[in-house]
């Protein structure tokens, strides 16, 4: 069963008076429960497909569906909804906000989910621990190492439980000995829980992980076959 | 949740938060304090002018007030005290007094004064000379000698208690009528003005140099709510031949102090706008500020699925905050200065004389009324969120893709 | 010696007491006398007024009748600027002319303490000279001799309750009834005023003090001179010129 299909999506960007294709003609499936990464280098078109895939940002031409929503029927505030509770985001950086502790970040998400009290703080602790933060529940982001933030940020992105993870080369701003600890981590949550993740990164050990590669290179997607 | 990260996030920057909370307590404080401070002046006008042989609610011989000559005195006055006396509430005071116009004068200086003849215990709760003096003693009642002047005037006269004091005035039958009298008390006035106008002798004094029998020149009432005048006028004006005597209340004998109540009302209204909208540039500066600056945050709530309104509702959370404990500081301040004040009030004989001509005193007591505090917090802190909404709708607009773009 | 020393010690006390000796007429005749004297039973004269300051000094011509101690009547003359502006006094009342307007009004009391024309003359003054007799009690203090007469000095005391402002008044009368000097006291009997006699010549048919200097005390360069260019005392005056229709009728 597919959770992401696009058809023919093209985005254009307008810079002063040079127009950018962004992406080109997109046809892509993902299916559920995957472990994807888009591939391709700098400037290649993986943040703008990420961002059309979680809604954030609007094709030119096209389709997208994710989790049976047909983007285009949807109005703004169903846009919101579906992202709140259906996709999970984890960011290059700036995940979270500065003011909350770890534990905060993860239960403010549900708090605005509906969450109600109780359950928040249980399964914000119980998220954390699975991410390996015991003991750093309660220190502000600008407490923990980059590595930790964004262990925080996929804590939040799954707590609960989402149809698809998106991360924007959450392990970019990471050395790659922490960067591996966090893909291990995407990874078993992926295994354990089903969710479906989508990365992009450009970085070969990166990829090494993924069950799926999807390259793109100027805005194309250049091999869309399954690994598996 | 909202209000915990509300609160936060104004403590991310001390400086910025600690100088728009001061310029909200500043202007908090300036209204409040201020507006107090014109209201003791305002309300000070009032009991001067009310307690200065006014009333409350006055009743006189028809024509007196347009001629306030013997003739229109009110002749036999037992009947007519008794019938106002029967429609006051309870804790209303009644005096009826003698007044004239009279020439003072010792060896050195005269002065034109107005002559009042009274019963001390009378007045009490009435005027202010009911108050006793404050030097020397009050005038005893039936002495035919006995004189209390105003300080001003003892000091302009060159004389002291025990001296002589000539009064001249026309008497009933139109002749000229004088008498010495004996200073023995001293009375103390807010306004100078009153000292230098009034001197006071017993009623029998006054009656035996006017020749009028036991007859009075009007009848004082003092309630103890001012408020209450036009109510008890009316109840009064019932009771009586109002062909025969006119009664009238402190609103329309001092038609100057209604002005000016009304026109202290205008100032206010005023200053809290200009003091609001010296602040709302404060306010706007800061929350645009420390909005700009986080954008990244609404970008990433908004990707994460927030709605705007609830950015908003954030923002807006910030600024109350802001608002209310500055208003708080703001309040807090103004009443323990006001506190601090109290009843020893403020002196300003430093530019007393401009204050005399407008006929308040020098010494200020400023009054808190419930009604401008509640709108001096209303307009701070409504009109505050007004303003503040324009850079939370410029959160709450703007869209992850935007806000990521700004690196 | 002993009857001397006694003889002594009463002349002391009598030197000391400075009065009550036993040939002192009555002080109170004295001073009834000198204002009779000063009116006459009727008068009519021209009077030269020169009001006196540090930085001007002002002169005007005065014509005025008397009737004994209640009624005045009397208009300025010169300069023109002020001719026909009349004052009448009956009794204790004044009223008050003024040719420009062509208005009578009677002065309130309020005015009867101001200065009469800007002189050192209070209106009080000019209608009130003879309360000095019956609103005081008078005593005779010293002796003193001026040109060859006696001179009596009487210290006038108001009496209880009097409304009168002064608190002393210090006369010196000559034997025959010429007033000398009238000296005003506060209650502290300080000199408020003085007004002084400075000539005593013949005029309208006996002596009379021509020159009257009415001075504030400590004030040297201001005072105001009454100088009596002519006098006539006994006319037949017709008591018609005391009233406010003569009043407005300036005889001049
Ligand atoms: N908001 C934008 N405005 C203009 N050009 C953009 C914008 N976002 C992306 N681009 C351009 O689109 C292309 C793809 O960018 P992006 O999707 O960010 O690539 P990647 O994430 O692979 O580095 C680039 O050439 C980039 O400059
Ligand atoms: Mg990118």
């Amino acid at each position: 069963m597919s959770i992401v299909e696009i058809r023919g999506v093209d985005k254009t960007y307008q810079q002063g008076k040079v127009f950018v294709q962004a992406l080109k003609n997109i046809d892509l499936t993902v299916e559920k429960g995957s472990f994807a990464a888009i591939a391709g280098p700098s400037g290649s078109g993986k943040t703008t497909l990420l961002n059309i895939i979680g809604g954030l940002d609007v094709p030119d031409r096209g389709d997208v569906r994710v989790d049976g929503n047909a983007y285009a029927d949807m109005t703004r505030s169903g846009m919101a909804e579906l992202r709140l509770c259906r996709i999970g985001f984890v960011f290059q950086a700036y995940n979270l906000l500065p003011v909350l502790s770890a534990v905060e970040n993860v239960e403010y998400v549900m708090q605005l989910q509906g969450v109600d009290k109780k359950q928040r703080r249980e399964r914000a602790v119980a998220i954390l621990d699975e991410v390996g933060l015991s003991g750093r529940y309660h220190n502000r982001p600008a407490e923990l190492s980059g590595g930790q933030q964004q262990r925080v940020a996929v804590a939040r992105a799954i707590v609960s439980d989402p149809a698809i993870v998106l991360a924007d080369e959450p392990t970019a701003n990471l050395d790659s000995k922490t960067g591996e600890g966090l893909l291990q981590i995407m990874e078993k949550m992926n295994r354990e829980k089903a969710v479906t993740f989508i990365f992009s990164t450009h970085d070969r050990m990166v990829m090494s992980y993924a069950r799926r590669l999807i390259h793109i290179r100027d805005g194309e997607i250049e091999n869309g076959k399954p690994m598996e | 949740m909202d209000i915990k990260i509300a609160w936060r996030n104004i403590w991310r920057n001390p400086r910025r938060t600690i100088i728009i909370m001061t310029a909200v307590i500043i202007g908090i404080w300036s209204m409040i304090f201020l507006t107090a401070f014109m209201r003791g002046m305002v309300v000070d006008m009032i009991e001067n002018g009310i307690a200065t042989l006014t009333g409350d609610v006055k009743i006189y011989a028809s024509g007196f007030r347009s001629d306030p000559a013997l003739e229109n005195r009110i002749r036999n006055p037992g009947p007519l005290a008794e019938k106002v006396q029967a429609n006051l509430p309870a804790d209303a005071h009644m005096a009826a007094r003698i007044r004239v116009s009279a020439i003072a004068q010792n060896a050195r200086h005269s002065a034109g004064v107005t002559l009042v003849g009274i019963d001390p215990a009378e007045e009490a709760g009435v005027s202010f000379i009911g108050d006793g003096v404050a030097t020397g003693q009050m005038i005893r009642p039936g002495n035919p000698v006995d004189i209390v002047v105003g300080k001003a005037l003892l000091e302009k006269f060159e004389t002291k208690i025990g001296n002589k004091l000539i009064l001249m005035s026309e008497d009933a039958a139109h002749e000229m009528a004088s008498r010495a009298f004996r200073i023995r008390g001293i009375f103390s006035a807010e306004l100078e003005a009153t000292e230098k106008r009034f001197v006071f002798v017993s009623k029998s004094a006054a009656r035996g140099m006017l020749q009028i029998g036991a007859d009075v020149s009007e009848i004082s009432v003092m309630l103890e709510n001012h408020d209450r005048a036009d109510a008890v006028a009316e109840k009064i004006a019932a009771a009586i031949d109002t062909e025969a005597y006119e009664v009238r209340t402190w609103k329309e004998l001092k038609p100057m102090l209604k002005a000016y109540i009304n026109i202290f009302d205008g100032y206010i209204i005023l200053w809290y706008l200009v003091v609001f909208a010296a602040m709302v540039f404060g306010i706007i500066n800061t929350t645009l500020m420390a909005v700009f600056e986080r954008m990244r945050e609404f970008g990433l709530l908004k990707a994460l699925g927030m709605r705007p309104w609830r950015i908003l509702r954030a923002v807006l959370i910030e600024t109350a905050f802001i608002l209310l404990i500055g208003a708080a500081a703001g309040n807090t301040l103004a009443f323990s200065m006001v506190y601090a004040i109290g009843q020893r009030g403020i002196d300003l004989s430093m530019f007393a004389a401009g204050f005399e001509y407008a006929g308040m005193s020098s010494v200020i007591r400023p009054e808190i009324f419930a009604g401008d505090v509640v709108l001096a917090n209303a307009v701070v802190i409504c009109l505050g969120l007004v303003v503040s909404a324009y850079p939370a709708a410029r959160a709450a607009r703007i869209t992850p893709v935007e806000a990521m773009a700004r690196n | 010696m002993k009857r001397i020393f006694a003889a002594l010690a009463v002349l002391m006390c009598f030197a000391a007491a400075g009065h009550g000796r036993i040939n002192d007429p009555d002080p109170r005749e004295l001073v009834k006398g000198a204002v009779n004297y000063l009116r006459g039973k009727t008068s009519q004269a021209v009077v030269e007024m020169t009001i006196h300051r540090p930085d001007w000094q002002r002169q005007m011509t005065i014509k005025a009748w008397t009737e004994g101690r209640e009624n005045s009547i009397f208009w300025i003359a010169a300069p023109p600027k002020d001719r026909g502006n009349g004052t009448l006094k009956r009794g204790d009342e004044m009223w008050i002319f003024n040719p420009k307007v062509n208005r009578v009004i009677k002065l309130p009391p309020s005015m009867m303490s101001q200065s009469w024309q800007g002189s050192d003359f209070s209106n009080n003054d000019l209608a009130k000279s003879d309360n000095i007799v019956d609103q005081y009690t008078h005593e005779i203090i010293d002796r003193q001799t001026h040109q060859g007469k006696t001179v009596y000095v009487i210290r006038s005391l108001p009496k209880p309750g009097a409304p009168v402002v002064w608190g002393m008044q210090e006369l010196k009368i000559r034997e025959d009834h010429i007033l000398i000097r009238q000296a005003f006291f506060d209650e502290d009997q300080e000199l408020v005023k003085a007004l002084t006699m400075e000539k005593i010549e013949m005029l309208g048919g006996r002596l009379y003090p021509v020159k009257w200097k009415m001075q504030k005390a400590d004030q040297k360069e201001e005072y105001t001179v009454l100088d009596y260019q002519s006098l006539e005392f006994g006319l037949d005056i017709s008591d018609r010129i005391f009233t406010i229709a003569s009043l407005k009728n300036p005889r001049l």
